[in-house]
């Protein structure tokens, strides 16, 4: 064993490690992600890493730290499909911030209580800045849609820092007006996330009586967007496709990916990407024509759970290793085995009339080909949840062995569909088909095409992490406000909270806490400062990541609008950030917004796991290494054997 | 660097180089074996018990630091600070620390609390023994007087760091859950995510214990079920068993509702319907036998029995053949598969069936049990059978949530811990004072005990009295260091000279608020005055009789160890030292 001791009280190698690796992700945060090649210089292989999550995914990381970082984004990912740059940033960030903090002596029980403490903080001022899904849907649904689509690469070009001063001198004929306009809180935000031109939302919108009304779907996507408007339109679609079929869910209020799908065509200029119902599969030319075939017929499926093969046996099934064969007779039926399988399979499928088999794992060349000139189409690799779906719809039961079909397992009302057909272009001989029980089972399969291969890869984690959002989003049914505010109002009540506990520690207000058995901490400020400054790295940093300015900008103008914020509070009602105009003109209400929003759930998770992360490093102070033998290198850094 | 994970082709080269050709064999000389003379003088050694003690020391406590345990090649890292984990991962080249760490792991198996405790206190003792300078027979057999002294005085009902647990109220009870379970930092709960989890596990406790069943009482089972990805707060105690059942969507709740109480069958062996419990071997068969068909006939023909035996609850350990689970379903009966072993005995005692280890008999009728009624019950993305037992309940199931792996993992570690003290409680119903409190007062009273031993005890204990001083002063010093342990953020360790309780003071607190910080003692039972005199641990402070604490009941200790777990640890700490202590040579074969 090894034990290697990684901390000097005031240099904590762990904390550092954390605060290098977060530092790799900083030009994926943001609507502008920048690409990164990972190369292996031993192999020559290369990757192409176009998120936080594949970056991690790519790189070899044996640290322990490295570990936990990468275990930690993994189990956001799997979760949230979005958020882990955000994740990884600020963990480096209020890494950094505890660096210093115990550079400064301040004990590690301290921190800890302290962030937890800023941690609610966050968390509360999330809460009170939602803006209902519901809310949001005032405008009609289809000007919106194209007004976000067309405002969608319109990135703003004017200097950030000039603009956000200017707006500052009109602010205060701008709230006398606001005042007279309306009361009442309203929810608005600025400065978006992509630095679009941002006008201010429609006031009517959160003066409405609070009557119960689907969220407008198109709408609440444009502001999930995060500058990915292809893939967000691709979502949008699959959403309308879904709620289409859902008789009970005409409104569109939820968005189930477990039922989306997606499928990539490389070769195909992007413009053919596009979003189909059913779910979409690859298939050869010769299924395509028995697909050709069965098309615009209602067909009967069978669904197979496992490989459509003679040598398949179900999980968990031991095969015997060292079968011999005794006998007084030579045979030469070693392939008649197969053979009476594939035999039995196809009378089965002919007697029960099956034009359609959908496995979820492979088949056999020989099944495909026999089945083919039977005029039964095999689609392979489909997923459990399609299997699911198709099962729910057609009243089909998933059966392991294709033995197992009986007239009870097989469900009818399937339509199959060639990709070619239904994106209206003849022009290639086309390898996909669509399998779909049109109106029932809420399948849609999103069809990522790109003539870069390598490409896809990014163009399907996109969509992906749109169609979370989006879930997340609807499930949720509230969203904060994007584009930094809701970061920025936390820094403001963390610095708030930072000097009111500071005053009562030094007021008389101790004592009672120490009688109470909780001294007062007298860090608390220091450290909710520091975790302040690390939320400004992170929307600076987005900044220059989004609109070309310099850090230095960037923070200057987050600043400037912290100190005007905390001018005029007592103006403002708990929301900031209303109200105000990039050119200061007062615009009319009849021009709907492109607004920025986040998912709530998304945010509020990855900022705990960013802190949870910190938290757990931040107490280690040894790496057990196990399993190293007394002749390793023990000279390797400080390591000690044990 | 591009992560390669699969690589053949490096594997098969290494293999090439390394491997042995099994036709060539030569002999080797074999070496003579390494004896090692008084191994507490081997500076190797000795180097090795130092670190082995900052290590755990940097572990003990609520604040404690954290360990991450990882190989080197990239697999799974757990970072924890329980003993439980930590001294598992831990093997040393050298056998003297391997001897010392199995005899506290074995402490830990049986009574899972104090193992960092019994850790310190024993490399403590070692330590101290080396540095009196005295002859190491004579150390041993005052470290057995003094040890006999401690749980002498722990035994007594005065004891003045000893609390009777009342079972009339939870409140101690709770306090007992809390002291374990935020004594383990790496779960990183706030105050009301551990009193959430405290009170759960005593809840859970509770649960286990069966009131109205007459002649011989037999504890149930606390199963637990983590859920990642969950606030902790969403944790909940269930009573009865959960078990997995993904695909529960066919079952017809009311109709099966409705014959109650269900029949249950049990199965050990697996109806994967492979031969794989015939073991390994070459099998001779006859072309033409298709084994797997013969075996999925029997195992229809079981599940014909069964059906007809109007079970309607099948559970299998293992995997249930896909052919069987049809058949099964669409006669109306529940399959649950891939039980796995942990559950297998909560599963047979709830229901009371008898486990069908075999596929080639008939299942008696006795091998059946019964479930009183069952409900589908959706937790976060995962459904779940709950079962009842027919008669009273004595099992339930902790859903134990947190946010990360990592956490949960501890968490879990935490809760099993505590749960296994709370059992303890009932053999023993008493709890020792925390936060460092018991160990300072048992010090105070063995170097007050020391002082007064009488001549006789001396000569039965063949050494003088300067002797005697000595190996208590080490023994205290050994109890006081562990105490001072806890503190980890540079702070200071006191003792107040009435009542021999454990206080901090923070290295960050001023001078002149000082007498504000003290606030209370590490058990939470006194409060801190002005005119309280107090010293410093491991100083010459003079010695003083511990006077008990006139029990105010108003006031409750905060924090609470359990005693049955504390009394065998201490016991533990000191043998191993003194069989530490007594090794003379250590002999190893080297070949």
């Amino acid at each position: 064993m090894l034990a290697c001791t990684i901390v000097n009280h005031r240099q904590h190698v762990g904390l550092q490690k954390l605060s290098a690796l977060a530092g790799i992700t900083h030009s994926s945060l943001g609507p502008n992600k920048m690409y990164k090649f990972i190369r292996d210089e031993t192999s020559g292989e290369s990757a192409l890493a176009c998120s936080c999550f594949r970056l991690l995914e790519n790189l070899e990381l044996t640290c322990g730290v490295g570990q936990l970082v990468y275990e930690t984004v993994r189990a956001h990912q799997k979760v949230y499909g979005a958020g882990s740059g955000c994740l990884l940033f600020l963990a480096g960030a209020w890494s950094r911030a505890a660096t210093e903090c115990l550079q400064k002596g301040v004990p590690v029980a301290r921190i800890i209580s302290a962030m937890s403490e800023g941690m609610d903080v966050c968390l509360d001022v999330c809460r009170k800045c939602s803006v209902s899904t519901e809310s949001l849907g005032a405008a009609p649904a289809e000007s919106c849609a194209a007004t976000s689509q067309g405002l969608g690469l319109n990135l703003l070009k004017k200097n950030t820092a000039e603009a956000s001063q200017a707006s500052c001198h009109l602010r205060g004929t701008r709230q006398a007006a606001d005042k007279t306009l309306n009361a009442s809180g309203r929810r608005k935000i600025k400065l978006s996330r992509h630095f679009y031109e941002t006008e201010a939302e429609d006031a009517s919108t959160a003066t409405q009586p609070p009557r119960r009304k689907a969220p407008d779907v198109a709408l609440v996507a444009a502001g999930l967007s995060h500058g990915y408007v292809g893939a967000m339109n691709l979502v949008i679609e699959a959403s309308r496709l879904q709620s289409k079929n859902n008789p009970q869910d005409v409104s569109g209020s939820t968005f189930d990916v477990s039922k989306v799908a997606t499928c990539v065509l490389p070769g195909l200029p992007e413009e053919n990407s596009c979003v189909l119902q059913g779910c979409v599969v690859h298939v050869s030319d010769e299924q395509a024509s028995v697909a050709h075939h069965l098309k615009e017929q209602h067909l009967k499926v069978a669904l197979i759970n496992g490989d459509l093969s003679d040598t398949y046996r179900h999980l968990g099934f031991k095969r015997l290793q060292a079968v011999q064969c005794v006998s007084d007779r030579v045979h030469f039926l070693s392939s008649s085995k197969a053979e009476e399988w594939t035999e039995k399979v196809l009378t089965l499928l002919l007697n029960l009339e099956v034009n359609l088999v959908v496995v979820s794992g492979i088949a056999s060349e020989k099944v495909i080909q026999r089945c083919c000139r039977l005029h039964i189409l095999v689609v392979e690799k489909a997923n459990v949840s399609v299997l699911k779906a198709l099962a729910d719809a057609t009243g089909a039961v998933p059966v392991t062995y294709a033995t197992q079909l009986s007239n009870r397992c097989v469900g009818a009302g399937v339509k199959v569909a060639i990709w070619g057909d239904l994106a209206g272009r003849q022009t290639k001989p086309s390898t996909a088909v669509s399998v779909s029980t049109g109106e029932r089972d809420g399948l849609v399969t999103a069809v990522l095409a790109s003539c870069v291969p390598s490409k896809l890869q990014a163009l399907e984690d996109q969509f992906w992490a749109c169609a979370y959002r989006l879930h997340h989003a609807l499930t949720d049914a509230v969203l904060l406000p994007g584009a930094g505010v809701t970061e920025m109002l936390c820094v403001h009540h963390l610095r708030e909270r930072a000097e009111r506990r500071h005053d009562a520690g030094r007021s008389g207000g101790g004592v009672q806490q120490t009688k109470a058995g909780r001294a007062a901490n007298p860090y608390r400020g220091l450290v909710m400062n520091l975790m302040a400054e690390g939320l400004v790295d992170y929307i600076s940093t987005v900044m220059v990541n989004a609109g070309g300015v310099s850090k230095v900008r960037a923070r200057t103008a987050v600043s400037q609008r912290l100190k005007n914020h905390a001018e005029n509070q007592a103006k403002f009602s708990q929301l900031s950030f209303a109200g105000e105009q990039e050119d200061g003109s007062l615009r009319c209400s009849d021009a709907p917004a492109a607004q920025v929003y986040d998912g709530m759930s998304v945010k509020q998770e990855a900022w705990r796991r960013a802190l949870d992360l910190v938290l757990l490093v931040l107490q280690t102070d040894a790496e057990i290494i196990t399993g190293v033998g007394p002749n390793h290198d023990a000279a390797e850094g400080d390591m000690m054997l044990l | 660097m591009v992560k390669k994970r699969h690589n053949p082709g490096v594997e098969f080269q290494k293999q090439e180089q390394t491997g042995i050709s099994p036709v060539m064999s030569r002999l080797v000389q074999k070496s003579p074996s390494l004896c090692t003379d008084l191994p507490l003088d081997n500076s190797d050694i000795c180097t090795k018990l130092y670190l082995l003690r900052q290590l755990l020391k940097s572990c003990f406590g609520p604040t404690g630091r954290l360990k991450q345990v990882h190989n080197n090649i990239g697999g799974h890292v757990i970072t924890t600070s329980s003993s439980s984990v930590l001294l598992p991962a831990i093997s040393s080249s050298q056998s003297f620390i391997n001897l010392i760490k199995t005899s506290i792991l074995n402490h830990v198996s049986r009574f899972s609390d104090c193992g960092l405790f019994a850790a310190i206190l024993c490399l403590s003792l070692i330590e101290q023994a080396k540095q009196s300078g005295l002859s190491f027979s004579v150390a041993i057999k005052l470290n057995k007087h003094l040890l006999g002294l401690c749980t002498g005085y722990l035994q007594q009902e005065d004891c003045g760091c000893k609390v009777k647990l009342d079972f009339c109220s939870s409140h101690n009870l709770i306090t007992l859950a809390r002291s374990i379970i935020s004594s383990k930092p790496a779960c990183v709960l706030t105050e009301s995510e551990a009193l959430h989890i405290s009170k759960l596990a005593v809840h859970a406790f509770l649960l286990t214990v069966p009131c109205n069943r007459p002649g011989e009482v037999r504890l149930g089972k606390a199963v637990t079920v983590s859920v990642e990805g969950h606030p902790v707060l969403n944790s909940a105690v269930f009573p009865g068993l959960l078990v997995d059942a993904p695909d529960v969507s066919g079952i017809d709740e009311s109709e099966n509702m409705r014959s109650n109480p269900l029949r249950v069958v049990l199965f050990s062996a697996s109806l994967a319907g492979d031969l794989s419990e015939l073991g390994d071997g070459i099998f001779d068969v006859h072309p033409g036998v298709d084994t797997d068909l013969q075996i999925l006939d029997r195992l229809l023909e079981l599940v014909k029995q069964v059906v007809e035996d109007e079970v309607k609850l099948f559970v299998c350990q293992k995997v249930i053949h896909p052919v069987v689970q049809q058949h099964l379903k669409s006669r109306g009966v529940i399959v649950i598969e891939r039980l796995g072993n942990p559950l297998m005995e909560t599963l047979t005692q709830l229901t009371g069936a008898q486990p069908v280890a075999t596929l080639h008999t008939t299942i008696p009728a006795k091998a059946y049990g019964e479930v009183r009624d069952l409900s589908i019950i959706h937790f976060g993305s995962r459904t779940m059978l709950q079962l009842h037992p027919p008669g009273e309940s004595s099992i339930c199931t902790m859903i134990l949530c947190h946010r990360n792996e990592t956490m949960l993992g501890e968490l879990k570690v935490a809760f099993q811990k505590t749960e296994h003290v709370l059992r303890l409680t009932l053999r023993e119903p008493s709890a020792l004072l925390g936060g460092g409190c018991t160990e300072t007062h048992l010090a105070a009273y063995v170097r007050h005990k020391s002082i007064q031993e009488v001549p006789e005890t001396l000569s039965a204990l063949g050494c003088s009295q300067a002797e005697l001083l000595l190996g208590a002063g080490g023994f205290c010093r050994s109890l006081e260091s562990v105490a001072a342990a806890l503190e980890h953020d540079g702070g200071n360790s006191l003792m107040d000279l009435t009542h021999a309780h454990h206080w901090t003071h923070p290295a960050d607190v001023m001078r002149e608020h000082l007498d504000e910080s003290l606030g209370f003692c590490g058990c939470g039972l006194m409060e801190g005055s002005p005119e309280q005199r107090r010293a410093y641990l491991n100083t010459n402070y003079p010695q003083f009789s511990p006077a008990p604490l006139s029990r105010d009941t108003a006031v409750q200790p905060r924090v609470l160890d359990s005693f049955a777990a504390k009394f065998n640890a201490l016991q533990v700490a000191v043998e191993t030292a003194n069989l530490a202590l007594d090794v003379r040579y250590l002999v190893q074969d080297i070949n």
